[in-house]
C-alpha cells in the first residue's frame, strides 16, 4: 500500500470509532440554502414544493405575451383628441428631449385612430371594436392603462418585461416562481413556453433561468408533433425497451453508488424517471381528442383563417397555433404547471396597421376570451393569474421613418402603455391610471414594470423583497432594484 | 448592478432646476467679509465632510479642500466661483433643488447658515489653509484580497507528501483529526486527467498502457503527455472562452452571424496550446493592436472584446449601444482579471467595495475611444484562392459594365438601366476576399464623463484613464498600459483570480468559492496560503502549463472522490478538500465523450463553426426566423462541441440543456444542473441516438468472436474506462436478453433502431439489442460525470 494510503487508511478507522451515521446534502442544494428557499428537505429534488411567505391567492400564471407592442390607442385607451388633431403637430414640449426608433420627430403629426369604441360592463370599461370578446368579460378583468418603461427596443425591452431587467443573464419570473414555490406537477416541468407567430426579438432569454440553474427554465412546448424536444424514442425503439432502460439506468447507477455514495446520483435518478413520466404524459397533454367539440369551437381551432398578404403575424396557421395555445394553457394548468407562457409575434405595427392589428386581433381575442371563461368554468381562475402583456406601447404620432408622407403605423411609445391581468386574485372590473388627452403622459397612478413584478409575486405569497438570490456577492431580485406592490390591482 | 434608467417624460419637468434668475426661497448672503476657519468650516464639519471629506467622497464629491470642492461631484460643479445663486451647493442645502436635498435626512441648515455659505461663494470660496487636498485618497483597505501576495511557505505535517499544495491541504485537515482519502484507482486517475487537461476520455488501450506502466513516474509522464496534447488547447480554450463570452453571433434581435469569429477561438486554442505565458496572453487580447509592429495574430487576439453585444435592431440609438459594449468591456475585464464585480459602479459608487462611481469612468476611458474593426487575415491558401477568382471576377465586372454603357447608349428605359446596375452592384459585393477577423482599435479620442445614474445621455464630471485607487498605481493611460497594470508584480489580485479559476475546473469548487467576486461579499479563501502560495509561483513564470501540472500532481488532486458518511455530515460541499470531489461534464465534453466512446469523434482542431443536427424549430424560435441552420455534413458534424455554432438567441439546444453559458455576459463559473431534459437528450437526441448506433456496431465489429460476456466488458471500457464489476456485467447480461426478446418482436423496427451504422453480418434484431444496451451505457451517471 502507497504510505499515503495507509495513513489515510488508518485515520479513518481512528474516525469511524467517533463518528456518527450521516449522509450529506448534495451541493446543489446546499447553494440553493443559503438564499433560503430551499430546506434539507429538498435535498434530491430543487423543485419539491415549498411554502409562500404569506398566503398566496394564485397557485399559477399564465402569462400571455404579444411581442413587437399591440397599439393601446387602438385597443384600450381611446383618444377623441387625436382624432380632433389629426393630421397636426404635437406641442413641442411634449417631444422635447424624447427619443423615438424611427420617428422624425420634427415633421410627425398625429395620428387619429379608426377604430370605434364601446363601454362594456359595469365598469363601464372602453375597448374598440377590435376586442369584441374582451368586452363580454371586462368584470373579471384589471385593466392598466398607465404601465411604463425604460426600454426603448424590442430585446431590452421584453428582457424588462420577462426578466425585471434590461440586462441578459436574469432569471425569467417562471423561473423566480418556480425557485420559490417549486413545483407540484408531477409529471410535468413547472414552467412551460408555448409560442406561436414568428420568433420573437428576444429569443430563448425570455423564458431563460439566468443565473438560476437550467432546473428553473422554461421548457418549450410545442403544440403539434413531439411536444417537448427529444420526447420521443429513437425510431425502432418500442416503449417496453425504454422502460427496461430506464430501469437498468436506476439499478447500474444504484450498483456503482453503493461504492461512491453520491446524492446527486439519486437526483439523477429521479430526473429519469421524471423524463420517462414526462414521456407519456406531454404527448397525453397535447392531445386534444378528449375535448369536446363545444370547447374546441369556443377557443376556435377550427375557424376560417382570413387571407392577408402581411407576415408580421407569423404567416398562415397561427390562428390555430394560438388558439391550441390557449387551451393547452388551461390544460397545462390543471395538471399543476406553475407558469404558462404564451408567445405570440409580432404585433410591431410601424405600418400598415389598419390591417395587421384586425388580423391580430381577430386571431387573439375570441381563444383569450375562452380560456379564462372556461377556467372560470372549472373553478381555476380564482387560483390561476392570466396576463396580457408586451414590452411598451405605441405612439399618438404617426411614424414617418425617413421622413415618409405615407404615414399608416406609430412608433414604439415607452411613457405608456395598457396591460391587463384576471383571476388569481386581480380585482376585477376596473380600470387603473390614467393618461393625458393625447395618450402621451400618465397622468394618474403611474405603474412600473418592477411594480407589476412585486404585484405578481404578492398575489404567489411571496415578498418581492425577501425572493433573492445571491449571485456574484449581491442578493437579485426579479424586481432589480425596484417594485412596489400594487395594492389597487388585488381584490 | 448596471442599470440603466430613463426618467420618464411625466417625471422629467420635477428636475428641471429652477429658473436662473434669484429664486425668492434662496436666503440671502450674509453680509459682511467670511472667515473660513470660523464662518464656514465648522458647517462644513458638522455637515458635510462626513460624506463629502477624506474617507468617503459620496457622489464623487469632496468638501474639505478648494481643489476638489471646486472640482464638483460626479454631475458636474456645485460650486460657482463667484455665484452662490447659481451654486448647486446652495440649493441643495437650501432645499430648492428637488433631486438633491442636503444633508439628507430631517437635519436642515438653518437660512443664516445657508447666507454664510452663499456669502463665502460670492466672495470666491476661500479655503484658507486647506486649499489643496491633504491627502490624496482614502484608498486603503484592510480587505484581504487587496493586500499584496506574499511569498509562502508550506506549514510541516506529519503526513506524506506529494507536493507542497499537500502541506497546506493536510494541515487543517490533521488539526482537525480528518484524513485525506485514499488515492483513486489507476483507471479513475488516467479518465480524471484526460477529462480534466484535453476533455476527452481515454481510449481502452491508454488505460492499458498505463497500468502496465510500473515505472515510478508514469503518473508523471502521463501528465506531461496530455500538457503537450493538442487538445489541451481545446479543453483550456473552452474554460476561457466562457469568459470571453464568446458567440458566433450578434446577440440582439435580428443576431447577425459573426462568420469570422472563430478566428479569436483559434488563437486561443493556439496560444493555450504553444503555452504563451499569461502576461502575454492578457497583453494580446487586451491590446495586441498597441504593441509595436503588431503581427495580424496579435490583432486577431484583440477579439477578445469584440464578442460583446451588437445590436442591429431598427431604431436603435448607435451610442446607447456603443456605450453597452464599453461597459460590458469594463465590466468583464474587471471580472475575469480583478474578480471585481466593477460593474457595480456603473450607476452609483459600489454598495460593498472600496470602487467609486467615478473610478468606473476612469476605467471605462480606456475602452471608450476604441472602434471596432474587421481586418484582413488572410489564411493560408487565400491568396491563391483570390487570385483564381480574380481573373473570372473581372470579366464579368467588366462584361457588366459594358452592357450598362451600351444599355445607356442606346438609350434604354430607365427602369432597364437600373436593372443592370443592380445586378452590377451585387456582384461588387462577392469581390473575392481574403479572411476576415474581428479586432479592437483605437479610433479618435473620445472625452469620457462620468455618466449620471449610468445614463449615457447624462453627463457628468470628465474624468481620464485610471485603474482603482485601492489598487497599486499605474502610470499611463493606454490599453496597453493597462493590460501591462493587470499583470505587473504589484497588482495582487490577477495572480489570485487565475489560479483560483484554474483550481476551480480542478476541483469542482475554488479555493475562494465566488471566483467572480474577490470584494468583500465574495466569500473568504479556504486556503488562504495556498492561493498566495500558488499565485506567488504563477506570477514567477505566468505558465498555466505549470500551474496545472503542480495541481494535478498534488496528492490533494489525486484523491478518491468517493464520499464517507462521517466527512459528508461535516463538511458537504468539501470545503476541506478531504477526498476529491465528483462532477457532472460540461455540456460540450458531454458531447465529446459520447463521440469518442462511438468512435465517431472528428478530432481535427480549429476552423468555422459547425452545425450538427439539432431539433426541428429551434431555429425558428430566432427573430422571424433569421438564423436558419444548415446542417453540417461530412466529418465536421463529429468535431467537438466546442465548435458548434453558437447563435445566441436560439443557441444549440443539447449545449444549454447542460447549463453551457449563454454567453451574453463573462461567465468564470458555470453552473451544474441535474434536469429531466437531460435525460432526454442523452435518451433520445439524434446526435446521441447515432453514438449509441456506432458504439453498439464498433463493439459487434471490433469484438465480433468475443461471448458477450466479453462485449460488454469491452462496451463498459470505451464508456468509463475502468472495468466492469461483476454486479455490473450480470445485470447488463440480463438487460441484453430482454433487448433481444423485445427487439425480435420486430424485424422492422429493430432495423430502423441501426440508422445508418449497420454492422456487417449481424442480424438487424441482434445488432438492434446491442444498440439498445449501448444507449442504456451512454445514460449512465458516471458517463457524464468526471469522477
Amino acid at each position: 500500500m502507497h504510505p499515503l494510503q495507509e495513513l489515510a487508511a488508518q485515520s479513518r478507522r481512528n474516525f469511524l470509532a467517533t463518528s456518527a451515521n450521516g449522509v450529506g446534502l448534495l451541493a446543489l442544494a446546499s447553494m440553493l440554502q443559503r438564499d433560503g428557499r430551499l430546506v434539507a428537505a429538498d435535498a434530491a429534488n430543487p423543485l419539491a414544493p415549498r411554502p409562500p411567505h404569506f398566503a398566496p391567492k394564485a397557485k399559477n400564471c399564465i402569462c400571455i405575451y404579444l411581442e413587437g407592442a399591440p397599439s393601446q390607442l387602438d385597443l384600450f385607451d381611446p383618444k377623441p383628441k387625436l382624432n380632433e388633431l389629426h393630421g397636426q403637430k404635437l406641442p413641442e414640449s411634449f417631444t422635447k428631449n424624447v427619443r423615438f426608433a424611427f420617428l422624425q420627430k420634427e415633421t410627425a403629426k398625429i395620428l387619429g385612430s379608426n377604430r370605434t369604441w364601446k363601454k362594456h360592463g359595469q365598469s363601464g370599461m372602453e375597448l374598440s371594436d377590435l376586442l369584441p370578446h374582451l368586452g363580454t368579460i371586462v368584470d373579471d378583468v384589471c385593466f392598466v392603462r398607465s404601465m411604463h418603461t425604460e426600454a426603448f427596443n424590442h430585446h431590452p425591452g421584453q428582457l424588462l418585461m420577462n426578466t425585471g431587467s434590461t440586462m441578459f443573464g436574469r432569471p425569467s419570473m417562471g423561473s423566480w416562481l418556480n425557485y420559490g414555490l417549486g413545483s407540484v406537477a408531477e409529471n410535468l416541468p413547472g414552467y412551460v413556453v408555448l409560442n406561436a407567430g414568428r420568433g420573437t426579438s428576444g429569443g430563448t432569454s425570455n423564458w431563460g433561468s439566468g443565473f438560476l440553474p437550467s432546473t428553473f427554465a422554461g421548457v418549450l412546448f410545442r403544440n403539434q408533433g413531439e411536444p417537448v424536444l427529444n420526447l420521443n424514442n429513437p425510431a425502432g425503439l418500442s416503449d417496453a425497451m425504454q422502460a427496461k432502460t430506464i430501469e437498468a439506468v436506476k439499478d447500474l447507477n444504484g450498483i456503482r453508488n453503493a461504492q461512491i455514495a453520491d446524492p446527486e446520483v439519486n437526483s439523477r435518478v429521479a430526473a429519469y424517471e421524471l423524463a420517462y413520466r414526462m414521456q407519456t404524459a406531454a404527448p397525453e397533454l397535447i392531445d386534444l381528442a378528449k375535448e369536446d367539440k363545444k370547447t374546441l369551437d369556443e377557443y376556435g381551432l377550427d375557424r376560417t383563417e382570413p387571407e392577408i398578404k402581411a407576415s408580421r403575424g407569423g404567416g398562415k396557421g397561427q390562428f390555430r397555433a394560438f388558439a391550441s395555445n390557449c387551451l393547452l394553457a388551461r390544460r397545462l394548468v390543471e395538471r399543476g404547471v406553475r407558469f404558462v407562457s404564451l408567445f405570440h409575434a409580432s404585433w410591431d405595427h410601424h405600418s400598415n396597421l389598419d390591417a395587421e392589428l384586425p388580423h391580430n386581433c381577430l386571431m387573439a381575442d375570441q381563444p383569450v376570451v375562452a380560456l379564462i371563461k372556461d377556467l372560470k368554468r372549472r373553478g381555476l381562475l380564482d387560483s390561476t393569474l392570466v396576463l396580457w402583456l408586451s414590452e411598451f406601447g405605441r405612439t399618438p404620432l404617426g411614424e414617418n421613418r425617413g421622413g415618409s408622407t405615407n404615414v399608416t403605423g406609430r412608433d414604439h411609445h415607452l411613457f405608456c402603455f395598457t396591460i391587463w391581468a384576471a383571476g388569481g386574485g386581480i380585482k376585477g372590473g376596473q380600470v387603473l391610471g390614467k393618461t393625458d388627452e393625447f395618450g402621451w403622459n400618465i397622468v394618474e397612478e403611474p405603474i412600473h414594470i418592477n411594480d407589476l413584478h412585486a404585484t405578481i409575486l404578492h398575489l404567489f405569497g411571496m415578498d418581492h423583497l425577501k425572493l433573492t438570490y445571491k449571485f456574484q456577492g449581491r442578493d437579485f431580485r426579479l424586481t432589480d432594484v425596484g417594485g412596489k406592490v400594487v395594492p389597487k390591482m388585488m381584490a | 448592478m448596471m442599470h440603466l434608467r430613463f426618467i420618464p417624460a411625466f417625471l422629467c419637468v420635477a428636475f428641471i432646476l429652477p429658473a436662473l434668475a434669484e429664486p425668492p426661497k434662496l436666503p440671502l448672503p450674509a453680509k459682511g467679509k467670511i472667515n473660513f476657519d470660523t464662518d464656514i468650516k465648522p458647517i462644513l464639519d458638522a455637515h458635510c465632510v462626513k460624506c463629502h471629506g477624506a474617507e468617503k467622497q459620496k457622489g464623487g464629491l469632496r468638501l474639505d479642500n478648494r481643489k476638489d470642492a471646486l472640482l464638483g461631484g460626479n454631475s458636474g460643479a456645485v460650486i460657482l466661483d463667484g455665484k452662490s445663486a447659481e451654486s448647486r451647493l446652495i440649493h441643495a442645502v437650501a432645499g430648492t433643488d428637488p433631486d438633491a436635498k442636503m444633508p439628507p435626512g430631517d437635519k436642515e441648515l438653518s437660512p443664516e447658515q445657508v447666507g454664510k455659505l452663499r456669502a463665502w461663494i460670492d466672495q470666491g470660496a476661500d479655503y484658507g489653509t486647506s486649499s489643496t487636498s491633504s491627502n490624496a485618497k482614502p484608498a486603503k483597505s484592510s480587505h484581504w484580497a487587496f493586500q499584496p501576495v506574499k511569498p509562502m511557505t508550506a506549514p510541516v505535517i506529519r503526513g506524506p507528501v506529494r507536493n507542497p499544495i499537500d502541506n497546506f491541504v493536510w494541515a487543517p485537515l490533521e488539526k482537525q483529526g480528518i484524513a485525506p482519502a485514499v488515492e483513486a484507482d489507476q483507471a479513475t486517475l488516467i479518465r480524471r486527467l484526460h477529462l480534466d487537461l484535453i476533455g476527452l476520455p481515454p481510449s481502452p488501450a491508454e488505460v492499458d498502457g498505463f497500468l502496465a506502466d510500473e515505472s515510478p513516474d508514469s503518473y508523471e509522464k502521463l501528465v506531461d503527455r496530455l500538457l503537450a496534447s493538442p487538445h489541451y488547447g481545446e479543453r483550456w480554450g473552452r474554460h476561457w472562452l466562457d469568459a470571453a463570452r464568446y458567440a458566433d453571433s450578434d446577440g440582439y434581435e435580428k443576431d447577425t452571424g459573426r462568420p469570422f469569429a472563430w478566428r479569436y477561438r483559434d488563437w486561443v486554442i493556439n496560444a493555450l496550446n504553444a503555452g504563451m505565458p499569461f502576461d502575454q496572453f492578457t497583453i494580446e487580447q487586451l491590446a495586441g493592436d498597441l504593441l509595436p509592429n503588431a503581427s495580424v495574430e496579435q490583432k486577431i487576439a484583440t477579439g477578445f472584446h469584440r464578442n460583446t453585444l451588437t445590436n442591429k435592431e431598427g431604431g436603435v440609438d448607435q451610442e446607447e449601444f456603443r456605450v453597452a459594449a464599453c461597459v460590458d468591456r469594463v465590466s468583464t475585464t474587471g471580472k475575469v482579471w480583478l474578480g471585481l464585480t466593477i460593474g457595480c459602479a456603473q450607476c452609483h459608487d459600489h454598495k460593498y467595495d472600496p470602487l467609486s462611481q467615478r473610478e468606473f469612468y476612469q476605467f471605462f476611458a480606456f475602452f471608450n475611444s476604441d472602434r471596432e474593426l474587421d481586418i484582413n487575415a488572410p489564411l493560408p491558401g487565400d491568396a491563391q484562392k483570390v487570385n483564381a477568382q480574380a481573373a473570372k471576377f473581372e470579366t464579368v465586372t467588366k462584361k457588366l459594365q459594358a452592357a450598362i454603357a451600351e444599355a445607356k447608349a442606346k438609350k434604354l428605359p430607365a427602369a432597364q438601366i437600373k436593372k443592370q446596375e443592380a445586378a452590377l452592384a451585387t456582384h461588387l459585393k462577392k469581390a473575392p476576399a481574403v479572411s476576415k477577423a474581428m479586432t479592437l482599435a483605437v479610433g479618435p479620442t473620445r472625452p469620457t464623463h462620468v455618466m449620471i445614474r449610468g445614463d449615457f445621455l447624462r453627463k457628468g464630471v470628465a474624468v481620464s484613464p485610471g485603474t482603482p485607487g485601492v489598487l497599486p498605481a499605474l502610470s499611463g493611460s493606454s490599453r496597453l498600459d493597462l493590460a501591462k497594470w493587470l499583470v505587473s508584480q504589484e497588482n495582487p489580485l490577477t495572480s489570485r483570480v487565475i489560479v483560483n479559476w484554474a483550481w476551480e475546473k480542478f476541483f469542482g469548487r475554488g479555493l475562494v468559492s465566488t471566483p467572480d467576486d474577490f470584494g468583500t461579499q465574495g466569500d473568504k479563501p479556504s486556503h488562504p496560503e495556498l492561493l498566495d502560495w500558488l499565485a506567488h509561483e504563477f506570477r514567477g513564470h505566468w505558465s498555466l502549463k505549470k500551474l496545472h501540472r503542480t495541481i494535478v500532481l498534488s496528492a490533494t488532486y489525486r484523491q478518491s472522490s468517493a464520499t464517507r458518511p462521517e466527512i459528508m455530515k461535516r463538511d458537504p460541499l468539501n470545503v476541506l478538500l478531504a477526498r476529491q470531489s465528483r462532477f457532472r461534464l460540461e455540456a460540450e465534453i458531454v458531447r465529446d465523450n459520447a463521440l469518442t466512446a462511438s468512435g465517431l469523434l472528428d478530432r481535427s482542431i480549429g476552423g468555422p463553426s459547425i452545425r450538427p443536427p439539432q431539433p426541428a424549430g429551434i431555429s425558428e424560435l430566432t427573430y422571424a426566423n433569421s438564423a436558419k441552420w444548415v446542417e453540417s455534413t461530412g466529418p465536421d458534424r463529429y468535431k467537438r462541441g466546442m465548435y458548434v455554432w453558437f447563435q445566441r438567441t436560439s443557441p444549440y439546444p443539447m449545449l444549454m440543456t447542460f447549463d453551457s453559458p449563454d454567453s451574453n455576459v463573462c461567465t468564470v463559473r458555470r453552473e451544474r444542473s441535474n434536469t429531466p431534459l437531460q435525460a432526454l437528450t442523452l435518451l433520445n437526441d439524434t446526435v446521441f441516438v447515432e453514438c449509441a448506433q456506432a458504439l453498439a456496431k464498433r463493439v459487434l465489429t471490433e469484438k465480433a468472436e468475443a461471448s458477450d460476456a466479453a462485449k460488454v466488458v469491452y462496451a463498459m471500457r470505451l464508456c468509463v474506462g475502468r472495468p466492469i464489476t461483476k454486479a455490473e456485467q450480470e445485470r447488463l447480461l440480463e438487460l441484453l436478453d430482454e433487448f433481444r426478446t423485445l427487439a425480435a418482436e420486430d424485424d422492422v423496427a429493430a432495423a430502423k433502431l441501426l440508422g445508418s451504422h449497420k454492422p456487417v453480418g449481424v442480424p438487424p434484431a441482434e445488432a438492434a439489442a446491442w444498440v439498445a444496451l449501448a444507449r442504456t451505457l451512454l445514460n449512465l451517471d458516471e458517463f457524464v460525470t468526471r469522477e
